[in-house]
């Protein structure tokens, strides 16, 4: 065996040109490879994570099935014990509390419907990017101004149709949980998102305004939490569905992302599939030039493999030092292939390409493709061409192995 | 001949003028249903009134209890204003015939509601705008049939072909000793039963003896309910000024 590998390193550099032939088929290939699965992996991690991050955070806690049925009446009573428990779980980043509620705006230019969103202004802030979608005025505060009116932040969708700005008044009427008509003025305090945004009918309340006119005192819809990396939060939800049901609370449910936007998610995961079949066609040609230059050496060396059988070398002999060889050859070449990947992927990374047009998934903006920069998108094509590389290898290791000496010397 | 044809036309004539008298007759016999409809309609209105309210809505997640004074002139005019909760205080409702304004004073804003919110709750309660603005009218708009036991009247009223209504039916009973509503079932067009009014604790209010709870029961929500107490009820008062049912008063600060 070990005759064979120190047989197989010699034919590889007796050719030179041949190897570094076959050597660029196969680096070419990995650098084909990792740059796909890098913007594959790359843009569903930027888009879920800019999607989890603005939208849904990682996981969430609702009462009963508010998630499909949301009904004002279903809070949560003892959400401040909830989130006592969860600032003592490390795994858990950050979180904060909403309320929800659909109302009617109002000024003096007309109405348009309006989602009203209580949320903590410290955690919300902590928790998701919703600062960085003020486009215009400051991220409010909790404190009711000199003359009693809250600040709210206000979808772009509800301040160009009904014509208020920053500092104008906004009239909410909602129905509160205790069944009364909430009625209250607002001052803008901000203006949120863009056109395309998808949040334009959003009102963003601070948390203790939006419970006393929903009526909602001491009481909240949903707790999102955020966990280092979206992909911990289908895990992290089962644990905290253990933990918490061991605990008081009474019929909480906890859902990852996956299950929050549903839609999305779903779309994400065909988009993968999608993505999957493109990266299949890429191995296969990937694997059809290198198979390609395996064959050509293979019979290239008729005469020489001629040689070994004349002198006795049993077929399987022969099968084995094609296959040492080729896997050799290829191991070698991805790792060389690796050195100069490695900093293409880095500026894919943290560069990328910028697009022109930015493009709106789910509300949020997508302006970049940036790839990704992983074990995985290094690690699988290296295994994944050296697998490949070792099982094409065996058809020409065959036609060798079967070679006749006579035909062999015979042929050039 | 002439003579023949004149005798024959003054037979018919007479023939034909009896004959509603003779229809008459019979309904002297029976009570007029419309009139038993109109006058428990009437009851709680008079030609003008002035009432204090507490109404209670119940549902399976809170209860609520407000305290609101009303006024009314006949059946086309009247005016409710909130006066507890605080949170609610000064919250108002103008009726004028078919049309109807709340005013919120937090906001200090009137809005109409629009003919679509008709069948909504009236300020979250089993009631609906309807309800208070009563836009058809029982004895015009359904046609009513009367059933009678010893104790009780039982109106069934079924809607006219052009009448816009969501209920199929309505079974109005009245207590006959009293003359006082005692129920109000409404049915759907399916014939299932979708909510209950029920009249109870009989009150003398000045000189009439009147039912002074009133509970609204929608059978389509469980655990709901609605009860209006009447604890005090003035008809024709000295003070209900006409200014009181304009726009302009349901704006006043209060």
């Amino acid at each position: 065996m070990n005759l064979l590998v120190k047989l197989a390193f010699r034919n590889i550099f007796r050719q030179r040109r041949r190897s570094l032939l076959t050597a660029l088929s196969i680096g070419g290939g990995y650098l084909l490879c990792t740059l796909s699965f890098s913007l594959i992996e790359g843009s569903y991690n930027n888009l879920v994570n800019l999607f989890t991050l603005t939208k849904t955070g990682h996981v969430q806690i609702h009462k009963d099935d508010y998630l499909d049925r949301p009904k004002l009446h279903k809070a949560i009573d003892d959400y401040a014990d909830i989130g006592k428990q969860l600032n003592n779980m490390q795994q858990v980043k950050s979180f904060t509390y909403r309320i929800f509620a659909p109302a009617l705006a109002y000024s003096d230019e007309g109405n348009h419907p309006a989602q009203v969103i209580g949320i903590d202004l410290t955690r919300e802030r902590a928790t998701t990017l919703i600062a960085d979608k003020v486009a215009s005025g400051q991220y409010i505060n909790n404190k009711a101004d000199s003359d009693g009116y809250f600040q709210a932040m206000i979808g772009i969708g509800v301040a160009e149709s009904l014509e208020v700005g920053l500092g104008d008044d906004l009239i909410l009427i909602s129905q509160g949980a205790d069944g009364s008509i909430a009625n209250d003025i607002f001052r803008v305090g901000a203006i949120i998102g863009s056109r395309d945004s998808g949040d334009g009918a959003n009102v963003y309340l601070p948390l203790n305004a939006a419970q006393t006119f929903l009526a909602l005192e001491g009481r909240v819809h949903e707790i999102v939490l955020t966990l280092d990396n979206y992909d911990e939060a289908e895990a992290f939800a089962a644990t905290l569905r253990s933990t918490i049901s061991n605990l008081t609370f009474s019929n909480l449910t906890i859902s990852p992302w996956q299950e929050v936007e549903v839609d999305f998610y779903k779309s994400m995961e065909s988009d993968k599939r999608g993505n999957a079949v493109a990266l299949v066609i890429i191995l296969f040609i990937v694997f059809i030039g290198v198979l390609n230059t395996v064959l050509m050496s293979v019979l290239e060396r008729t005469r020489e493999f001629g040689v070994l059988k004349a002198i006795g070398s049993r077929p399987i002999i022969i099968l084995s030092l094609v296959t040492i060889e080729t896997t050799l050859l290829a191991t070698l070449s991805v790792v060389a292939a690796l050195f100069l990947t490695v900093p293409i992927i880095y500026w894919l990374t943290h560069a990328g390409f910028e697009l022109s047009e930015p493009i709106d998934v789910g509300g949020i903006m997508f302006s970049a493709y940036r790839g990704e920069m992983s074990w995985y998108v290094f690690g699988v094509p290296v295994l994944l061409l050296i697998f490949f590389a070792f099982i094409i290898s065996i058809p020409p290791g065959i036609r060798a192995a079967r070679i006749l000496p006579s035909q062999a010397m015979s042929s050039f | 001949m002439q003579r023949m044809t004149l005798v024959r036309g003054l037979l018919i004539s007479s023939l034909l003028l009896t004959t509603p008298i003779i229809a008459d007759n019979n309904l002297d016999n029976k009570p007029d249903v419309i009139q038993i409809i109109d006058d428990m309609e009437a009851l709680y209105r008079g030609d003008s009134s002035k009432a204090a309210i507490t109404m209670i809505v119940e549902t399976p997640q809170y209860q609520r209890e407000m305290k609101m004074t009303s006024s009314a002139i006949g059946d086309e005019q009247s005016f409710i204003r909130v006066l507890s909760p605080k949170k609610d205080r000064g919250i108002a409702t103008l009726k004028l015939d078919d049309e109807m304004w709340n005013y919120f004073p937090k906001i200090n804003k009137v809005i109409k509601v629009p003919p679509s919110m008709m069948m909504g709750s009236w300020m979250g309660s089993d009631f609906t705008n309807d309800d208070l603005v009563k836009q058809t009218m029982l004895t015009e708009d359904y046609d009513l049939t009367l059933n009678e036991t010893e104790t009780e009247y039982t109106v069934t009223l079924v809607p006219k072909e052009l009448t816009v209504t969501v209920w199929g039916k309505i079974e109005y009973v009245v207590n006959r000793a009293a003359m006082v509503p005692l129920e109000q079932n409404f049915y759907d067009d399916r014939g299932d039963l979708i909510r209950t009014l029920t009249f109870s604790e009989l009150k003398q209010f000045g000189n009439v003896r009147l039912p002074s709870r009133l509970e609204m029961t929608p059978l389509n929500k469980a655990g709901h309910k609605t009860t209006v107490i009447y604890d005090e009820l003035i008809f024709e008062p000295d003070d209900v000024d006409p200014a009181v049912f304009t726009l302009r008063n349901l704006k006043s600060r209060f």
